[in-house]
């Protein structure tokens, strides 16, 4: 059994995307409820009561970061996080994609909650079509009274705006986001302080997961206390998962947190082709140490997750099986970070690199094993050194790539070194496509 | 706004306690106890800390992460440890990922022998990188400006040069492009990083990456010896430290004064050094024979001075420019009034000011100082570009409004660069500075509660119209000054208490003053922008026609300048002495001076350069010292006496000045027994009450502010106000013509003009109009155009600026072809195509 469905209970149903279905099937009517009866505080202590944690990666209580925020007279802002660039991840695309006024919903009453009165959504600039139907949903919510001034006549304001970012992935970082919303390159900030005191333009600000937003309504229909029914004690409700790599039905699942990871991976998603075993599963997106075909019995909750030396993540499985070589994988794990890397701290730029170089070596044949007491203390150097956890978000599954399947790495080095010619000679010469910047300053 | 005063606190650092103030960041924190923690993108001067490059890690007792000291204030009890194995571990590690990039480069980088990169390798580096791929490239070096050299391939990426930019000179130029291993610096659209204060980032770059392009291979640290002194370029007077080689300034830096420049500097104070080198100067003491100034004996030039100034008596003058030191003022005027007998000295460049006035003007009770601007609760910068005037309070300004919130208001006829900052702009018609005055004095009456002093209906609007200026705007300035609390500062142009109507101007400016800003309450008053360097200085030793040193009374009064060179051009002077100034460059009225220094039997000048004045007309010419070879002292426009001190040796025949003013006195019956510099500076303190007691020691290197000292009792007693104010004129009406309206760019300057380096910057004329008025007159950008009046012209490029008035046109005074000086400033022109 994967449990009750919340968020994907109608989201297969026609015209969800338009106010008239999405109010057919009880939308909106939590907002009512939250701007007619209740206080802000009140929301916060169902939120808190419902044990719900932040579903874009970090796993933050919700209602306690709202909690966080001054209660002083300054403008405040919310904002979604729909950068959704974790590779793996691609659970807020169908969320947005299907049912937008979920999370409209979602955003009007975080937003009452923290008393903010200003909100954008910042989303990928890749996820075009979804960033049509939202903008779609904002008018038609503005046009019912949703948004905008006075809404439903409580004396709440709050405008939202929908901001399409460019391509990166560190713009997902919540205050490389911010600087991005901002106009200015997106760069993490230094924390302190943190967004709540000092987010977008200065101001308190709060940001949430696409996901964490859209399950606020859902909360507070059925109450925190309810809803904490659902999961573990530290892991409440249901958590949408995307599996992808080797399984045989790949997509998007809501499942109830808790539950066996194989019964997800093998349950849901088919597991991996006939005849072929999992070797390894990222439980929570890229960034989150491998775990090996041996694990496949845990729970899937935040706390196991940790307890196992990983983590849940965004809750994107990738499933490796055992025809992709374990090399392969680190490598374009590696570019990515490499590629993704905002370049503002020292660690996190030239480590990324350096692991790239040094995998391309182990591919190609030019590494000796000594390269991998190398690589991964390299790992260990990024790990906790950074600005934000972009680095650490390569060193970790790197790192345990590496001490986990070490004998793998040796084998892979002596057959490319049996290949490879010109083992032995050192590295090769620069690329001198690497020569940059011969145009002028 | 009150200055935050922290309380001390107690930490460990290594075990050892320490006192620090609470806040402090952990890395100067450390400091303290002795402890270095190793930075490199950590600079206070740039505001809040990044923690980019993760170099400064330490481990506190109770956080389980390592933490960077540069952006960790101390807290009381807190445990900090340094030297365990994981902060070496982190240390360690830093260094290798910033050196697998690094060229090491550093037996041919001009950085090597100075470099924190190097140092801190040494210190606290691994000894050697396991990393054996290749090196990340770039084409090496590249021209960042013509100024600037860029390295990427040892830049670091510490973000210290964007920052500057970003934040400090806001000039929004310098960017990082790219993205992780492949970011690297540079303008947005790669165009070269020309702005006023580029050369900081140099000085700010922890590594070779960005070198000064006339600085790179022309020394290495173990070759060369500092020097410090002051800068002469503008009144800011930054402290300055010249890189010396066998006699020769190779390099300007910062000496970091907080009370002065915050330890930067600008470009034309960094760079102009390469003056003091070039073969234009003049070294040799110069006499004209048949029309031809050629080089003579030390003793055949003070000859003939003295024989001059001696013939010539009471029928001659002075004038004194802007880098005269106080030691040379106050001999020059004695060499006037107590050997000459002649009471015609000036050192100010158009209009006598009455004595109680500028009494009033720097009273030391309305002394505003340059630190104020950055914590007061308002500012208001009126009739002054800060940019061009005195470049280093624009970033104290910009520092203010940016870090603590400071209340901006500009009130201009020309844009300024600091509109954008403002909380309230004001544009009023080119020379109608008083009746700004008077709008605003108005506008601050017309809130103030008293019964007294509420202002009639509609004077706001007569007074504005008067201006030039919109009431509206002159009303919203007022609030801003009116409410902003108690400290406010007005910054004022010295040009606005020039010309005839000066007085009134001063007089409606201390109106104002005396409605936003409490006397002798700290942190407000006014800082006036001197015309020249040390113009305040010069007024205090006595070179004034209306006061003798210390602002005593004197009598008989003297001629001001322009009266002087009308006088002159009328025949009634003999001998002109012309104390670094040009009066064909440096003061309006081109047509009349002309005619005075033509006039003239004898026209003596100091100076370093032959600009065209002195080349046509002077008929004994002294070479002056560099800046770099002056002895002496100066004072700050906020009061603070600071001190010059000789870092090379004069070139040539090159003598003091101090020295050759006391010849030319003694040879004249009029011994001043001046035998060396520190006897001159001795002579002054003695002479100014208000300087009693200064020693050349006290002062040391870092000045000291007089109005801070008892002595300070010795200013003449002052009325600052209320004053009744006359009627202002009105602006001219332009009518199809245009008001004219001067300016004088940073470039404006001899350095620019001459140094190698800097001569790319070398201005010409430009007429800045309106849009509107340009299309009116069928004139587009970039169009060549003759400005004109009364018979006298001056060619320039169109420059369209929306920001200037309509209805005016601004022109630049003080360069060398085409300057505005050349037509009657405050007048109307008009504007032809060519
Ligand atoms: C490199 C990086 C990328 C991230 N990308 C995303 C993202 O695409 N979407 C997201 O919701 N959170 C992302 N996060 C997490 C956010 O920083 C932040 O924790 C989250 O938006 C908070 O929302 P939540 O409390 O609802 O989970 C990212 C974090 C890092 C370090
Ligand atoms: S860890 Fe990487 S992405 Fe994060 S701030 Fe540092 S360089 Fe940028
Ligand atoms: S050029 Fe210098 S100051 Fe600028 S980022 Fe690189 S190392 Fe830092
Ligand atoms: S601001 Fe003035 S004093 Fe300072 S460096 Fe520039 S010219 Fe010299
Ligand atoms: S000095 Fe602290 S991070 Fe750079």
């Amino acid at each position: 059994m994967t449990g009750p469905t919340i968020l994907f209970e109608d989201i297969d149903e026609r015209g969800l995307n338009t106010i008239d279905v999405y109010r057919r099937r009880g939308g909106y009517e939590s907002l009512r409820k939250v701007l007619t009866t209740m206080q802000p505080s009140e929301v916060v202590d169902e939120l808190m009561a419902s044990g719900l944690r932040g579903r874009g990666g970090a796993g933050f209580p919700s209602g306690r970061k709202i909690s966080f925020i001054p209660k002083v007279d300054v403008d405040k802002y919310l904002v979604c996080n729909a950068d959704e660039s974790e590779p793996g991840t691609f659970k807020d695309r169908e969320l947005m994609q299907k049912s937008p006024h979920m999370l409209i919903e979602g955003i009007v009453i975080g937003a009452f909650a923290a008393g903010a009165t200003k909100s954008f959504i910042y989303i990928r600039g890749e996820y075009v079509e979804q960033a049509d139907i939202i903008d779609a949903a904002i008018v038609e919510a503005r046009e019912a009274g949703f948004l905008g001034e006075n809404i439903l006549g409580s004396g709440f304001g709050l405008t939202l705006h929908l901001h399409r970012g460019a391509g990166a992935y560190i713009c997902g970082e919540e205050t490389g986001l911010l600087d991005s919303l901002e106009g200015k390159r997106g760069n993490p900030r230094l924390k302190p302080p943190f967004p709540a005191n000092q987010g977008l333009y200065q101001g308190p600000t709060v940001i949430n997961n696409v996901e964490t937003l859209a399950t606020m309504p859902h909360i507070i229909k059925m109450g925190g206390a309810e809803y904490a029914k659902i999961g573990t004690e530290t892991s409440a409700g249901t958590k949408l998962v995307s599996v992808s790599g080797n399984v045989q039905r790949p997509g998007n699942y809501e499942i109830e947190l808790g539950i066996s990871s194989r019964e997800i991976i093998y349950g849901l998603a088919g597991g991996p082709p006939e005849g072929r075993a999992v070797k390894m599963w990222f439980p929570g997106g890229s960034s989150s140490p491998v775990l090996t075909g041996d694990d496949l019995d845990i729970a899937y909750d935040f706390n196991t997750l940790a307890q196992a030396k990983s983590m849940l993540g965004s809750g994107a499985i990738i499933v490796v099986d055992d025809s992709v070589p374990v090399v392969s994988v680190a490598l374009k794990l590696a570019k990515f970070y490499k590629h993704e890397s905002c370049g503002k701290c020292t660690p996190c730029r030239e480590g990324t690199r350096w692991t790239v170089s040094m995998l391309e070596r182990v591919d190609q044949g030019l590494a000796t094993p000594m390269d991998l007491d190398i690589m991964a203390s390299v790992q260990e150097q990024i790990i906790g050194n950074c600005l934000c956890v972009l680095g650490d978000a390569m060193a970790m599954p790197i790192g345990s790539m590496v001490a986990k399947f070490r004998d793998e790495f040796e084998a892979h080095i002596e057959a490319a070194r049996a290949r490879n010619p010109w083992a032995g000679e050192g590295p090769p010469d620069p690329d001198p496509v690497l020569v940059q910047g011969a145009s002028g300053a | 706004m009150p200055r935050p005063a922290p309380d001390t606190i107690a930490f460990t650092v290594d075990g050892l306690e320490v006192n620090a103030p609470a806040g402090m960041m952990l890395a100067d924190a450390a400091k303290l106890g002795d402890v270095e923690i190793p930075v490199f993108c950590y600079e206070p001067k740039l505001g809040e800390p990044v923690g980019a490059c993760r170099m400064c890690l330490v481990e506190i007792e109770g956080i389980p992460k390592l933490q960077t000291a540069c952006s960790t204030p101390v807290r009381d009890g807190m445990a900090v440890n340094t030297q365990t194995a994981r902060v070496k571990e982190a240390q360690e590690a830093v260094l290798e990922f910033l050196l697998i990039n690094h060229p090491l480069d550093c037996p041919v980088c001009d950085k090597g022998g100075e470099c924190p990169l190097q140092d801190i390798t040494y210190g606290w580096g691994p000894g050697r990188s396991r990393f054996i791929e290749p090196k990340r490239h770039f084409v090496k070096p590249l021209a960042l400006s013509p100024l600037i050299a860029i390295d990427r391939e040892r830049c670091i990426l510490c973000y210290r040069c964007v920052r500057f930019s970003q934040e400090i000179s806001e000039d929004y130029q310098l960017v990082l492009q790219e993205r992780g291993a492949d970011s690297y610096v540079s303008t947005f659209d790669g165009h070269p990083y020309v702005a006023p204060f580029s050369g900081n980032i140099i000085e700010l770059c922890p590594v070779g990456a960005l070198t000064s392009q006339p600085y790179r291979f022309r020394a290495r640290p173990w070759d060369i010896e500092g020097s410090g002194s002051v800068c002469l370029g503008c009144p800011g007077q930054c402290n300055v430290e010249y890189t010396v080689r066998d006699e020769r300034v190779l390099r300007v830096l910062s000496r970091q004064h907080d009370g002065v420049d915050d330890g930067w500097l600008c470009d034309r104070g960094r760079f102009g050094y390469q003056s003091f080198h070039v073969d234009e100067r003049v070294t040799h003491p110069l006499v004209r024979v048949d029309g031809e100034l050629i080089p003579v004996a030390w003793d055949r030039a003070l000859d003939e001075a003295a024989a001059a100034l001696g013939g010539a008596g009471s029928d001659s003058g002075a004038l004194a420019g802007g880098k005269t030191t106080n030691e040379e003022g106050w001999l020059l005027q004695e060499l006037f009034r107590g050997a000459l007998g002649s009471p015609n000295v000036d050192s100010r460049a158009d209009g006598m000011l009455p004595r109680e006035l500028h009494a009033a003007l720097h009273a030391p009770a309305l002394q505003a100082t340059v630190p104020d601007l950055e914590f007061a609760h308002a500012v208001l910068v009126l009739d002054c570009e800060p940019v061009d005037d005195q470049p280093s309070l624009d970033l104290r300004i910009r520092k203010g409004v940016r870090r603590n919130g400071v209340k901006l208001a500009v009130a201009s006829s020309r844009p300024s660069s600091l509109d954008a900052n403002a909380a309230a702009v004001v544009r009023y018609a080119p020379g109608a500075g008083e009746a700004f005055c008077a709008a605003l004095n108005g506008a601050l009456g017309e809130s103030d509660a008293g019964p007294g002093s509420a202002t009639r209906k509609g004077v706001v609007e007569e007074l504005a119209e008067a201006a030039g200026a919109d009431a509206d705007a002159v009303r919203a300035l007022a609030a801003v000054l009116a409410d902003a609390g108690e400290d406010v500062v007005i910054v004022y142009g010295e040009r606005l208490t020039h010309g005839a109507r000066g007085e009134d101007a001063a007089r409606a400016l201390l109106n104002v003053c005396g409605r936003v800003a409490e006397a002798g309450h700290d942190g407000a008053g006014l800082l006036e922008v001197p015309a020249g360097t040390n113009g305040r200085g010069l007024r205090e030793v006595g070179v004034l026609p209306n006061a003798a040193p210390g602002l005593a009374p004197v009598s008989p009064v003297g001629l001001a300048s322009a009266e002087l060179g009308a006088s002159a051009a009328a025949g009634a002077i003999s001998a002109l002495y012309l104390l670094h100034v040009d009066p064909l460059r440096d003061l309006p009225g081109r047509a009349t001076w002309r005619a005075a220094l033509q006039r003239a039997d004898h026209v003596i000048a100091h100076a370093d350069f032959l600009s065209e004045g002195l080349w046509e007309y002077a008929t004994i010419v002294f070479p002056a010292e560099s800046y770099a070879e002056k002895e002496g002292t100066i004072t700050h426009p906020d009061g603070r006496v600071q001190r010059l001190r000789p870092a090379i040796a004069r070139p040539d025949a090159v003598r003091a000045e101090w020295n050759v003013i006391a010849d030319l006195s003694k040879r004249l019956g009029h011994d001043v027994s001046v035998l060396s510099g520190a006897m001159a500076s001795a002579r002054v303190f003695e002479a100014i009450p208000f300087y009693a007691g200064l020693t050349l020691d006290e002062l040391g290197g870092r000045g000291l502010r007089w109005p801070a000292r008892p002595a300070a009792a010795g200013w003449p007693a002052a009325d600052t106000g209320p004053f009744g104010l006359e009627t202002p004129p009105h602006a001219p009406t332009p009518n199809g013509a245009l008001r004219l309206g001067t300016f004088r760019s940073i470039w404006a300057a001899q350095e620019v003009e001459v140094a190698p380096a800097l001569k790319f910057l070398r201005q010409r004329q430009r007429a800045e109009l309106h849009p509107v008025d340009a299309e009116r007159m069928g004139l587009a950008h970039g169009d060549r155009v003759t400005v004109g009046s009364n018979g006298s012209r001056v060619q320039a490029t169109v420059v369209l600026r929306s920001g200037v008035p309509e209805g005016s046109v601004f022109l630049e005074a003080g360069i060398a072809e085409e300057s505005a000086s050349e037509l009657d400033g405050g007048g109307l022109v008009e504007v032809s195509p060519q």
